[in-house]
C-alpha cells in the first residue's frame, strides 16, 4: 500500500497534532478533551505497530522529509545525504513499539487519574509533545535532529513534571532535573558540532560510512557517552531521577520512563552503529560496565532505605538501567571478535535489548501502582499506609506481577533477561555476575518491603473508607500487566521475533548505512 | 595562531560557565552560567563555519561564487540553539520564580526538601 | 572462557515453572485444608497472638512502619549507609558537579 510509506511520518504527525489540537478541546468540556487524550494514544499505537510490522518484513526503511520523494536519500550529483532523513531499522522499531505501548498505558491512567486537577488539557498537550519528541528520538537517522527532539522531550517534560504547581517539592525536582538535562543537551550539541567539524556530515548513516579514530572523534564519543547516561540515569549522575519521578504524576512517570530509554537508544545508536569496531581500546566499553555495576549497587541500596513509594521505585529504575548498561557494555566489548561475539557477546545484547523492554513494562506498571495508592490513599508516605489489600484487591495483584517481575521470580519475564545478563557477564568476569545477583537480591527485598507495608497487614481505621481505583486506571495498568504476562509465557517468540531482530540490527552496521546509500543506484524518487 | 584564538575563548566561557554551575549559590547565578554555557556551545559552532576570507552564506550576494562563502548549515544549527537556549532560560527562570515563593530563599542549599 | 554459556532447557522453560508452581500451590491448599472449622467467631478464638497482651483496638497500633522495616541489615551496614545518604546532598549545583567531575574522568581515561 502506498501509504504505509508514510509511516514514519505519520507516527511523529499524529501526536504532534494531537499536541497543537489538546487545547482547543476545553471548549466541548472534560468528556472531549479525555476522548481526544484517548483517541491520539490509540491512534499513535496502532501506527507504531504498523511501522513496526513492516520493518519486521522489508528491512530498514529510509523517510526523507521534505525532498521530491519520500525515500529520495541522495540528490542528483550529491555523495552524502542532504536532507533530514529518518532512519527506522528493526532496533528503532523495536524501541518504537514499547515506548508506544508505555504511552497508552500512561495515557489510559491519566484520564481517571488527573480528573480531579484543572488546566488537564495543557497536561494533555505538554504529554503529546513529549511523546512526540521521544518517537522522534528513535526515529531519526541525524544526528542534530536527534539533539532537536532530546530537547523538545525533555522540555516537555519538565514542564509536566512540575505539574502540581502548589507543591514546592514538585517545582524543585523540575528544576533540578532542569539543570542536569540541559547541560546534559548543550554537551550532546557540542558532541555533535565536532563530528560537523572533521566530516561535514550530521547525517547518523553517512557519519558511520567515514568515521575514524582520532582525538576529536574521542572527545565526541566522552561527551555522548556521558550526556546520554546521565539521561538514562547511570550513578553517580542520577540523583535527579528519584526526585522527578516521585514528584511526576504517575502517568506522566510511565512516560518519562520511555522517554529515558529513548536516550538509552541514542547512546548505544551512537556506540554500534556509528563508531561500530573502530573503537580501538577497550576503554569505553570498560567505562559503560563500570557504570552499569555502579548504578546497578548504588541504584538498590539507596532503594532499600526510602520512605516514600515513588523514590523508592525510582531508585530502582538506576539500578535497573545498571543491568542494560551491563548487558550493552558486555556486548560491545565482544564487538570486534567474532567468537567472542558468538560465545558471550550476541547473548549479552539479547539480554540488555530484552531487558529494555521488560523494564519498561513492569517499571511503568509499578508507577502506575504507586499513583493509585497515592490517588487512593492521599499519601506517598508508606509509614502511613497499611492493609490496603482489602480495600485495593486488583491493584494488589497488579502489583504483585509488577513486583515479581522485577525482582527476577521465574516464570516471568525480568528472569529470562537477567538470566541472559548474568551468564554473558559471567563469561566477561564472575565478578560482575555476582554484583548482579546480590542486586537481584536486595530488589526483592525492598519491593517485600512495599507489598508488606502498604497492601498487608492489619485493617487500619483510617482507610476503611477507601474505594478500589477507577476504571480507566485499573485499564491502563492491565495494558501493561497483560504486556508483561505476554513477554512472560512466550518467551521464546518474545526472543525470536521482538528482540533478536533488534540485536541483529544493532549490530548490523553495514545495513544500516546501506539502508541510505543504496537509493543511489535507483536514482530515488517515488 | 591567530585562528584559533575564538576557540580559546569558546573555552574560556565553557570554564566560566561551569565554574558558575558548581560553586554558585544563588539560583539566579545558576541560571546565568547555564546561558553562559549555551553561549559557549552556540558560539563553537558557528566558529567552526568560518572559511578564512569568505563573505556571507547567502547565494547570490556572495561575489565569487560557494569558495566564497563561509558555510551555512553551521548558522542554521545555532539559529535553532539559540532559540532552544531561550526556551530553556525562560523556563529556568520562571522556575526560580515560582521557587522563591514556595520556600522564601534563593539559596540552593535552601531548596533541599528532596535530598537522600 | 566457557564453551557453551547458555543454560540447557529446563531452567527457563515457562511450562515446567507453571507446573512447579501450580503444584506447589496444591501442596499448600492440601495443607491448609487440615485445618479446624469449629473455632467460635469474635471471641478470642479469632484474635492474632499478641504475646498474651490486649490486643489493640484499631490496626494503626498494630502494624510495624515501614522505616523500621530491615533495621538489622541497616545498622549492620550503617558506616556505608552514613557515607552513601551524605553523598546524596539534594543541592541541586552537586548534580551538575557530579556530571562535570564523570565526563572529566572518562575524558581523561580515554584521551591520556
Amino acid at each position: 500500500m502506498n501509504w504505509q510509506e508514510h509511516l514514519p511520518a505519520l507516527l511523529l504527525a499524529v501526536p504532534l497534532f494531537g499536541a497543537f489540537i489538546a487545547p482547543l478541546t476545553v471548549l466541548g468540556g472534560k468528556g472531549l478533551r479525555n476522548a481526544w487524550f484517548l483517541f491520539v494514544s490509540l491512534v499513535f499505537t496502532v501506527v507504531a505497530f504498523l511501522l513496526w510490522a513492516r520493518v519486521g518484513a522489508a528491512g530498514p526503511i529510509i523517510y526523507v522529509m521534505g525532498g521530491q520523494g519520500w525515500n529520495f536519500a541522495l540528490p542528483s550529483g550529491m555523495s552524502i545525504p542532504v536532507r533530514i532523513l529518518m532512519e527506522v531499522d528493526a532496533f528503532s522499531a523495536f524501541m518504537v513499539l514499547l515506548s508506544a505501548v508505555a504511552a497508552f498505558a500512561g495515557a489510559l491512567f491519566s484520564i481517571n487519574y488527573m480528573e480531579r486537577f484543572s488546566g488537564v488539557e495543557k497536561f494533555v498537550s505538554l504529554y503529546f509533545l513529549m511523546i512526540a519528541g521521544m518517537f522522534g528520538m528513535e526515529i531519526t537517522g541525524d544526528f542534530f535532529n536527534f539533539f532537536v527532539f532530546l530537547e523538545i522531550s525533555s522540555v516537555a517534560s519538565f514542564g509536566l513534571v512540575a505539574f502540581w504547581r502548589d507543591r514546592g517539592e514538585a517545582l524543585e525536582a523540575a528544576f533540578k532535573y532542569m539543570l542536569v538535562s540541559t547541560l546534559g543537551a548543550m554537551m550532546v550539541l557540542v558532541a555533535v558540532a565536532f563530528l560537523y567539524s572533521r566530516y561535514n556530515v550530521v547525517n547518523m548513516a553517512a557519519l558511520g560510512k567515514v568515521i575514524e579514530w582520532g582525538m576529536v572523534e574521542k572527545t565526541a564519543l566522552v561527551l555522548f557517552l556521558t550526556a546520554l547516561a546521565m539521561k538514562c540515569g547511570a550513578v553517580p549522575m542520577h540523583m535527579w531521577m528519584p526526585d522527578a519521578y516521585a514528584e511526576a504524576p504517575a502517568g506522566v512517570t510511565c512516560a518519562l520512563i520511555a522517554v529515558s530509554q529513548a536516550s538509552l537508544y541514542g547512546l548505544f545508536r551512537v556506540c554500534f552503529t556509528i563508531y561500530g569496531t573502530f573503537m580501538g581500546s577497550p576503554i569505553i566499553p570498560w567505562v559503560i560496565i563500570v557504570l552499569g555495576v555502579l548504578s546497578m549497587f548504588i541504584g538498590v541500596s539507596m532503594a532499600v532505605i526510602q520512605k516514600e513509594v515513588g523514590r523508592l521505585i525510582a531508585y530502582h529504575s538506576v539500578s535497573q538501567v545498571g543491568y542494560m548498561l551491563l548487558g550493552f557494555g558486555v556486548g560491545l566489548l565482544a564487538l570486534g571478535d567474532a567468537r567472542a561475539m558468538a560465545d558471550y557477546g550476541f547473548t549479552a545484547l539479547k539480554g540488555g535489548v530484552f531487558h529494555i523492554v521488560n523494564y519498561t513494562m513492569y517499571k511503568g506498571l509499578l508507577f502506575l501502582a504507586a499513583g493509585a495508592l497515592y490517588y487512593a490513599t492521599g499519601s506517598r508516605n508508606l509509614n502511613d499506609m497499611g492493609g490496603l489489600g482489602r480495600q485495593l484487591p486488583k491493584t494488589m495483584v497488579l502489583f504483585m506481577i509488577a513486583a515479581a517481575a522485577i525482582a527476577g521470580l521465574p516464570p516471568f519475564n525480568g528472569f529470562v533477561s537477567k538470566l541472559l545478563i548474568y551468564e554473558s557477564s559471567f563469561a566477561v568476569h564472575p565478578i560482575l555476575a555476582v554484583f548482579a545477583m546480590v542486586t537481584s537480591v536486595l530488589t526483592l527485598a525492598s519491593f517485600v518491603k512495599i507489598f508488606q507495608t502498604a497492601f498487608l497487614g492489619p485493617e487500619l481505621k483510617k482507610f476503611k473508607a477507601v474505594r478500589e481505583v477507577p476504571g480507566s486506571m485499573l485499564a491502563g495498568m492491565t495494558v501493561l500487566a497483560v504486556a508483561i504476562l505476554v513477554l512472560s509465557l512466550f518467551p521464546t517468540w518474545s526472543l525470536n521475533h521482538l528482540v533478536e531482530p533488534a540485536a541483529k540490527a544493532l549490530v548490523d552496521q553495514a545495513s544500516y548505512i546501506g539502508a541510505v546509500f543504496a537509493t543511489a543506484a535507483t536514482g530515488g524518487g517515488l | 595562531m591567530i585562528g584559533n584564538f575564538p576557540y580559546l575563548v569558546v573555552g574560556i566561557l565553557f570554564v566560566m560557565g561551569f565554574v558558575g554551575l558548581v560553586f554558585e549559590k544563588n539560583l539566579m547565578k545558576i541560571a546565568i552560567a547555564m546561558s553562559v554555557v549555551e553561549a559557549a556551545t552556540n558560539l563553537f559552532i558557528i566558529t567552526l563555519g568560518y572559511r578564512s576570507g569568505g563573505s556571507i552564506p547567502v547565494w547570490t550576494m556572495a561575489g565569487g561564487g560557494s569558495s566564497r562563502m563561509v558555510l551555512p548549515t553551521p548558522q542554521a544549527l545555532t539559529l535553532t540553539a539559540i532559540v532552544i537556549g531561550l526556551a530553556t532560560t525562560a523556563l529556568m527562570l520562571s522556575f526560580v520564580m515560582m521557587i522563591y515563593r514556595h520556600y522564601g530563599s534563593l539559596d540552593v542549599r535552601d531548596v533541599r526538601r528532596l535530598r537522600g | 572462557m566457557w564453551d557453551k554459556v547458555l543454560t540447557g532447557f529446563g531452567y527457563w522453560d515457562v511450562y515446567s515453572w507453571l507446573a512447579f508452581f501450580l503444584i506447589a500451590g496444591g501442596m499448600i491448599f492440601f495443607l491448609r485444608s487440615f485445618g479446624r472449622k469449629d473455632y467460635k467467631q469474635g471471641t478470642d478464638q479469632d484474635e492474632i497472638f499478641f504475646g498474651s497482651n490486649p490486643v489493640p483496638e484499631d490496626g494503626e497500633d498494630l502494624k510495624v512502619p515501614a522505616s523500621s522495616a530491615y533495621w538489622g541489615y541497616t545498622q549492620a551496614l550503617k558506616p556505608f549507609y552514613e557515607g552513601l545518604v551524605g553523598l546524596h546532598t539534594g543541592i541541586a549545583t552537586d548534580y551538575a558537579g557530579w556530571y562535570i567531575l564523570v565526563t572529566a574522568l572518562v575524558a581523561l581515561l580515554i584521551l591520556v
